[in-house]
Formats: structure tokens, C-alpha cells, sequence
């Protein structure tokens, strides 16, 4: 167990530093001068532009920006954002909002998919079966942005049920409608998986063993069906964890929450290399490590899956 | 961001307020009827407005964009201020006046101003300030607009002292400073009222890391926090000594992202309002019963820029044929209202109607209008002198992040219908990319996008900038590279005015080259567009597109 954690703790160093360089690359090749477009479309200074470049430098050859961006990153220093303010600061205000939006849209979608998965697969063929089938595959097929304006507009607007935007720190009635749409669609996905599982493994022959045996329908659903049925599951919710993190620009932006999403497609936009491939490392990271986790989850659920 | 792709607002000014009803009339009569009995019930309400977070630390001259310009220019007064018309009205001057040849101005500043924290404006907070902006070591974005001051040379040369002064600028004692320029400027007294130009207290260059997060005020609002990427708050600044009157507590900007979001807190009254709308609700933001929808012409002046190097656009007798066949080829009038839904306003001049200077009946201003006859027999007769290609196709570039796609694809239908020949608009997937693909010159056979947002309110702003040999060959925002000496010559007239409608008329003349030559052709001026919540009133956008927030109030 120790051995393999370490080999997997080891293997995330190429890893990270695969993906930071490949990221630093892509916004190094993004096309357009990041410093002429401070200027807006007023004149560029060209002396005032080559001190600005100098500062951050961006006059140097890319091989050299990336070896001082891992030099200066490995002593935690991010560096300045073009605003003026530490890169690690921005990224201090941004992940806390996210990943209490992750959270919530993480929990919303895991509960309620897999009981309304169970619901749906324990039923198979009847009515709530259906409703449910035909539901998950309207969330499914509707894309977040619909699913957002339209919960934005009826209960933010009209009805005023729930604050339209959540704003600089939000709390938990603020981010309540932004989860929901967020874990949406997962939470589809996750009913369907479910109830898909709990249908072919109720079938299987130790199932039937069991009630043979004659163990109460009860306990063969808890300790057998459902048991077998959330590994699927739970190697799905493990990976949406970093989709949830990195892939909730979106709602972001249609409920103007200043986290991850709406930092980083900024500093897309603005061209700002160090912001982005920071960001990026700390969203490698987190899926890196929620994939360990859900490999060890695996054991727990599964004993006959032994790490060495 | 969004808006900085569609136009950089740089400068500004609060607008002449409630005081001067009369200079900030213009709104509607209910409107009208509102803002007077706001201002009997002057309260001390805090107004929330849209905002977007500032690129740049909170310094005047380091601020181009409008993110941030909003907030340096309420919380800044500078010597003179900008009425709703866009006139100049002096505000910490007492007199600015010119030499002969307008290349000496002498500076009087009035009693008594001074800065939140309590030190007297002098002639010395300009002075230093202004050769601070200048001097290249502080790597400042508005920096070239103390070119014209003598010296600026000097502190933009490689290794210039990082203490050094704008040679042009001698304090004459404390109220009184003169400034040398290095051309004749009859507008200087216009330029002063930029944001850049903002007098800038003593403790700024002991911190000016710190005064960037914390900046000191000169004007009616005072700074009180900036929470990054959430909210900047002002205080209404009640040691101010202005004529600004201020009709709320102060002004809170809520950061945004995206402006749809925005609107949507002002129709759930979360947000009390915005100086832009979302193009998902420009058709219904003036019938929606939810808010207040503003929409008045401003000073923006969209415009497509076609480059002299440009095969058969020349400038000579075929280009110029060309030019004006492809501009009265083009249906404005359909292309804005069904297309902008009627939010703009079709050009008569190279300014626009919110800027002092602004001209309907300039000689050949019909070259703006839609005439497909005349459109043709141009387009036949420059065929006469040189034929085109049958198979070349007019091309047009634009930038796609600014919503400018229909109306890009809607000229270039309108060209192919009414002259029969290929046209075609070409997107460029960012703002950042397509002007660097210009600075560049990488359009030199197609016409590309182009806007302006002036300065400061004088048909120079845009004239001198995008059109004026000096401004051509990537020395300033003439793109097209465009050159003619008799206008040049008009511009530099008009420099040494004596006043501001004589420098006006000169400008008007100036214009009227540019309406047969058409180094540029203007599509429409932009409205300044805006909503508020039910319960607001007041709310105007200023000539900068800035909401004139002084005039902001709201009911409980």
C-alpha cells in the first residue's frame, strides 16, 4: 500500500510538469501582443511597451520564460499579474469560492443521482421509472447555459426566489441556483449509470444466491447490489470532481461568481501566461489527486482489489 | 474585457451635474420631471452601478481602460470639467490661457482645492505629476499624451534619470505653473481635462504601489476599498469643493464579468444600474418593464478603415471613386435597425453627435448616404481607369469578440447587392489578435474594423489621431497609413485658433477632405446606452459613455 502510494505521488511529477510546459506553450502561441492590447486601441508607446515587457519578461525567448516561471514556482513565487497584484493572491481569492460551488454541485448531484438512480433501477419499467429516465435525459441533452439563463430568469427575476447573481462572497443561498445547474447534468449522468448498474447486477447470479439463501430483499440490495453498483459511480463523481472545478466557467459567468472559471478564461483572454499555467498546475493537481483517492476508494468498496 | 473589444474608453469626466440642469437636460420629460425631485429629497443613499475590475492599479495615468477609468475619473478633479454637451468649464483652474501662437500656456490654479488628505492642490501636483506619467521608467499606458509638452523626448530616451522633469513645466509660484509645448495646441485647454491630467498629492510617490490600491481624491467621490474582483467603493467626498453636486452617498461598483449577468441584477433590483446592455437584451432593454432603459447618442464613431496600400483603393482619382462607391453602397439605415435594432445613429461627419464640433451638413456628407445609382456609375468609372479583378473579392476584417459579426456580414451583402461584386467579411477570433494583425500592417489588401472613442470632446481626438501624417506609418492610430498635406495643413490651422469655434470650423474643413478622399469609411455613431431599476433616478451617460453618477439617486 505505502509503495504504491509513493509510486503514484512520484508519478504526478512528469505529470504536472507535462502539463505546465504544454500550457505555457499553448498561451505563448496564443496569437496577439498581450502588451499592445493594454493599450486598447489607443497608440502603442513603443518605449513604454518594451519597459512593461521587460518587467514581466515577455521580451525574452519562451525556453527562458518557462525555466524562470518553474525557478520562481518552485520557491512559491508566482510572480505579478499584469493588475499589479501577486498571482497567488488572485488565486487565494479564486479557488475558495470555487470549490465551495464544486462542493455544493457536488454533493446536490451525488445524492440525488444515486437515489434517484436506485429509485428508477429497484423499478424498473414502471411509471417512476420512466419519469425519471425521461427527465435525466432532458438535463442531459439541455446545455448548462439554457438550464442557467432559465433558472436566472424564473426564479432570480421574476419570482425573485433566489438572488439572481451571487456576487463577491457568497454564501450558501447565493450559490444554491449556480450548484444546481452546475451538478445538473453530472447528476443525469450519475442516474442513469446508477440505475443501469443496479438493473444488470440485480440480475446476476449471486444475487439470486443470495435471496436463495434466503437473506431479506433488504439486505441484499444494501449489502450486494448496491455495493457492486456505486464503483462505476464512484470513479465517475472521483473524475467530475476536477470537471466540476476547472469546467464551471460557464455557470460562472451567467451567475457572475469571480471563482476559477471566470479568472482563468480572463486571463485567457488578457494573454496572461503565468496566471494561466498557475491555475492549471493547481487543477492537475486536484485531479491528480482525486484520482488517487477514488483508486483507493476502489478498495474500500471492493475488497477484492488489493493495492502493492 | 468585453467592452474594451468594442472600444477602449479612455477619458472622461463626470459630466456638469444636477447644478447645471440645464447643461445636463437632454433626458426625457418624465425623466426630466424625476431628476428634479430627486433633488429635493437629496439623500445619502449608496448607489450600486456595473462595473468590471480595473486592468490596472487605480494611478490616472496607467488607466486607459474604462474599468478602471470610471473610478479614477470620479474620485479626480482635474483643471477643467466637461459639461453634458462635452464643453470644457474650468474646475481647479481659474484660467488656462494661450500665447500667440498657442504653444505657451500659463496655468492659475483657484483657492483653496485640496486633496482627502488634506494637502493643498498646488501647481506643483501637477507639474510632478504629469512629468511622473511622462518619464518612460514608470512604464505608464497614457504616457504619450504628454508628447506635446516640452521634454518629453528627454524622459522617454532609454536611460533617462527615473527623477526626471518635463522641461516645459516651470512652477511659477504656487498657484501658477506655464507649460512649453512643442507644437501649437489651441485644444491643450480641452486635453487637460483627461484623466492623465489629474494633479497627484505628495505622499504618492513615497508608495505609489500602495496609492494604486489606495489612491487619494481630488474630486467629489473619495475613495473608501477596492475588494479585487468583487466591489470598488466611493464615498461621497464631503471636503470637495467643486461645483460637482452630488446627489447620493457614494457609489459602489459591483465587479462583473459578464454584462448579461449585470442587467439581470437590474431587472431582480439587485443592481441599480448599468452603463452598457447585453446583446441578448438590446432589442427589449427600452420596453422592458422591469427597468429604465437610457439610449441617447454618444461618441463613439464606428468606422472601417481602407488602407492606401490597398490594390485599386489608392489614393488617387480611381481609390477615391472606390471609396465613396463602397460607402454609398452600404444601407446604413437597414444595417442599424435591423441589425443594431436601431441603437445607433447613421454618420454625417468623422466625429460624433455628442462632441462639440459635430457637423450634419458638411460638403459631401452624401457620401454617407445610401445611393446604390450613384454607388454603381462611381464604381463604373473607377472600372473605366483600372478594371476589377471579376473574380477579387472586397474584403473586410473585424474582429469577432465584439459582436460585430452581423453587421459585418450584413455590409458585405450590401455591397455585393448593390454593386454586383464579391465582397466578403473575414473574422478574426480576438480583439488582441486582430490589432496586432494591424499593427503589423497584415491588412494590406483588405479593409478592417475600426472605432474610435475620443480623448478628450474636440473633433481633434479623432482627426489628428486617425487620419494626420504623424499619426500614420505605426506612430499613432492611423492605420490606414493615410497622408494628405492639405489636411494636415487644416489641422495645424486649427492648432494655433484662437478659440474653440474657430479651431471648430477649421476642423469641419478638415473633414470635409476626408468625405472625398475616405481613408476611412464611417458606418455609425454608437448610442450610449444604459438601464437603471425602477427605483433610480438620474441616471445619464456623459459624452465618455461614463454615467454621469453625481446625478445618481434612489428612493427606499
Amino acid at each position: 500500500m505505502g509503495k504504491y502510494l509513493l509510486r503514484r505521488i512520484l508519478q504526478m511529477i512528469p505529470v504536472v510538469l507535462g502539463t505546465t510546459l504544454l500550457i505555457y506553450a499553448l498561451v505563448f502561441a496564443l496569437p496577439g501582443d498581450p502588451v499592445a492590447a493594454m493599450f486598447g486601441d489607443k497608440p502603442v508607446n513603443q518605449a513604454v511597451a518594451a519597459q512593461i515587457r521587460s518587467e514581466y519578461n515577455l521580451d525574452k525567448p519562451f525556453i527562458v520564460q518557462y525555466v524562470l516561471f518553474l525557478k520562481n514556482a518552485l520557491t512559491l513565487n508566482f510572480g505579478n499579474t499584469f493588475a499589479g497584484q501577486p498571482v497567488i493572491s488572485v488565486i487565494g481569492r479564486a479557488f475558495p469560492v470555487t470549490i465551495k460551488l464544486a462542493l455544493m454541485a457536488f454533493v446536490f448531484e451525488g445524492i440525488f443521482g444515486v437515489i434517484f438512480g436506485i429509485i428508477g433501477g429497484l423499478t424498473k419499467g414502471k411509471w417512476s421509472d420512466n419519469i425519471i429516465l425521461v427527465l435525466s435525459l432532458l438535463l442531459i441533452s439541455v446545455p448548462t447555459f439554457v438550464t442557467g439563463f432559465i433558472l436566472q430568469y424564473l426564479f432570480g427575476v421574476k419570482w425573485k426566489l433566489l438572488p439572481a447573481t451571487a456576487g463577491a462572497n457568497p454564501g450558501f443561498i447565493d450559490l444554491l441556483m449556480p450548484a444546481i445547474v452546475l451538478g445538473s447534468v453530472s447528476m443525469a449522468s450519475i442516474i442513469r449509470l446508477t440505475r443501469t448498474e443496479i438493473t444488470s447486477n440485480i440480475s446476476e447470479d449471486y444475487v439470486r444466491t443470495a435471496r436463495a439463501k434466503g437473506m431479506s430483499n433488504r439486505s441484499v440490495i444494501m449489502r450486494h447490489v448496491l455495493r457492486n453498483s456505486l464503483i462505476p459511480v464512484v470513479t465517475y463523481l472521483g473524475a467530475d470532481i476536477g470537471g466540476l472545478m476547472g469546467g464551471a466557467m460557464i455557470t460562472e459567468r451567467i451567475f457572475n461568481i469571480q471563482g476559477v472559471g471566470n479568472t482563468l478564461y480572463q486571463a485567457i483572454l488578457r494573454g496572461e501566461g503565468t496566471l494561466v499555467v498557475s491555475i492549471v498546475t493547481i487543477l492537475v493537481l486536484i485531479f491528480v489527486i482525486t484520482s488517487l483517492l477514488v483508486d483507493l476508494l476502489y478498495a474500500v468498496l471492493d475488497p477484492r482489489i488489493r493495492y502493492a | 474585457m468585453k467592452k474594451g473589444s468594442q472600444l477602449t474608453l479612455v477619458s472622461a469626466t463626470i459630466c456638469a451635474l444636477a447644478l447645471l440642469a440645464s447643461g445636463c437636460g437632454g433626458g426625457s420629460d418624465t425623466k426630466g420631471a424625476q431628476q428634479s425631485s430627486s433633488s429635493q429629497s437629496s439623500n445619502n443613499t449608496v448607489i450600486s452601478v456595473h462595473g468590471c475590475e480595473p486592468a490596472k492599479p487605480l494611478i490616472p495615468s496607467n488607466t486607459v481602460e474604462s474599468c478602471g477609468g470610471q473610478v479614477v475619473d470620479a474620485i479626480n478633479s482635474k483643471l477643467v470639467r466637461f459639461d453634458d454637451q462635452g464643453k470644457a468649464h474650468n474646475d481647479l483652474a481659474s484660467e488656462i490661457k494661450g500665447n500667440d501662437d498657442m504653444t505657451q500656456y500659463k496655468v492659475t490654479l483657484v483657492d483653496g482645492r485640496k486633496f482627502s488628505d488634506g494637502t493643498p492642490i498646488t501647481a506643483k501636483s501637477f507639474t510632478q505629476a504629469w512629468s511622473w506619467a511622462a518619464n518612460v521608467n514608470n512604464g505608464q499606458l497614457a504616457s504619450s499624451f504628454f508628447a506635446n509638452i516640452k521634454g518629453y523626448d528627454d524622459l522617454q530616451k532609454q536611460g533617462a534619470p527615473a527623477d526626471g522633469q518635463l522641461s516645459g513645466l516651470k512652477v511659477v509660484d504656487d498657484k501658477t505653473f506655464t507649460v512649453d509645448l512643442s507644437s501649437p495646441s489651441s485644444t491643450f485647454p480641452i486635453q487637460v481635462g483627461y484623466t492623465a491630467f489629474a494633479p497627484l498629492p505628495e505622499s504618492f510617490y513615497k508608495d505609489t504601489k500602495a496609492y494604486g490600491e489606495n489612491p487619494v481624491s481630488s474630486g467629489p467621490y473619495k475613495f473608501e476599498s477596492w475588494q479585487h474582483n468583487a466591489m470598488v467603493k466611493l464615498r461621497k467626498n464631503t471636503t470637495y469643493k467643486g461645483d460637482i453636486k452630488v446627489q447620493n452617498g457614494g457609489i459602489d461598483f459591483k465587479v462583473y464579468t459578464d454584462v448579461a449577468a449585470a442587467y439581470s441584477d437590474v431587472q431582480a433590483g439587485n443592481l441599480d444600474a448599468i452603463d452598457t446592455i447585453p446583446t441578448s437584451a438590446q432589442k427589449t432593454f427600452m420596453t422592458d418593464n422591469l427597468v429604465q432603459g437610457y439610449n441617447k447618442p454618444g461618441s463613439v464613431l464606428q468606422m472601417f478603415t481602407i488602407p492606401t496600400t490597398m490594390e485599386h483603393f489608392g489614393q488617387n482619382e480611381e481609390g477615391h471613386l472606390r471609396r465613396q462607391a463602397i460607402s454609398m453602397a452600404l444601407d446604413r439605415k437597414m444595417l442599424i435597425d435591423k441589425v443594431l435594432g436601431g441603437l445607433g445613429v447613421q454618420p454625417t461627419d468623422f466625429t460624433a453627435p455628442a462632441i462639440p464640433g459635430y457637423s450634419k451638413n458638411l460638403k459631401g456628407s452624401d457620401n454617407l448616404k445610401y445611393n446604390a445609382k450613384k454607388a454603381k456609375e462611381y464604381w463604373a468609372k473607377a472600372d473605366a481607369i483600372s478594371k476589377w479583378p471579376a473574380d477579387k473579392s472586397f474584403q473586410m476584417v473585424y474582429n469577432a469578440d465584439g459582436g460585430a459579426k452581423d453587421f459585418y456580414d450584413g455590409m458585405a451583402n450590401s455591397i455585393k447587392n448593390t454593386l454586383g461584386i464579391k465582397a466578403i467579411a473575414t473574422p478574426v477570433p480576438t480583439f488582441s489578435e486582430f490589432r496586432g494583425n494591424v499593427n503589423k500592417r497584415a491588412y494590406n489588401d483588405a479593409a478592417f474594423r475600426s472605432a474610435w472613442s475620443p480623448d478628450y470632446p474636440s473633433p481633434e481626438s479623432y482627426l489628428l489621431s486617425n487620419f494626420a501624417s504623424s499619426a500614420a506609418d505605426g506612430n499613432g492610430s492611423n492605420d490606414g497609413d493615410y497622408k494628405n498635406p492639405k489636411f494636415d495643413d487644416l489641422l495645424k490651422q486649427a492648432a494655433k485658433a484662437k478659440d474653440t469655434n474657430e479651431a471648430n470650423k477649421l476642423f469641419q474643413q478638415a473633414e470635409e477632405i476626408l468625405l472625398q478622399d475616405m481613408p476611412a469609411v464611417p458606418l455609425y455613431y454608437a448610442n450610449n446606452k444604459g438601464a437603471s431599476a425602477k427605483n433610480v433616478h438620474g441616471l445619464t451617460l456623459g459624452w465618455n459613455s461614463y454615467p454621469n453618477f453625481a446625478e445618481l439617486s434612489k428612493q427606499k
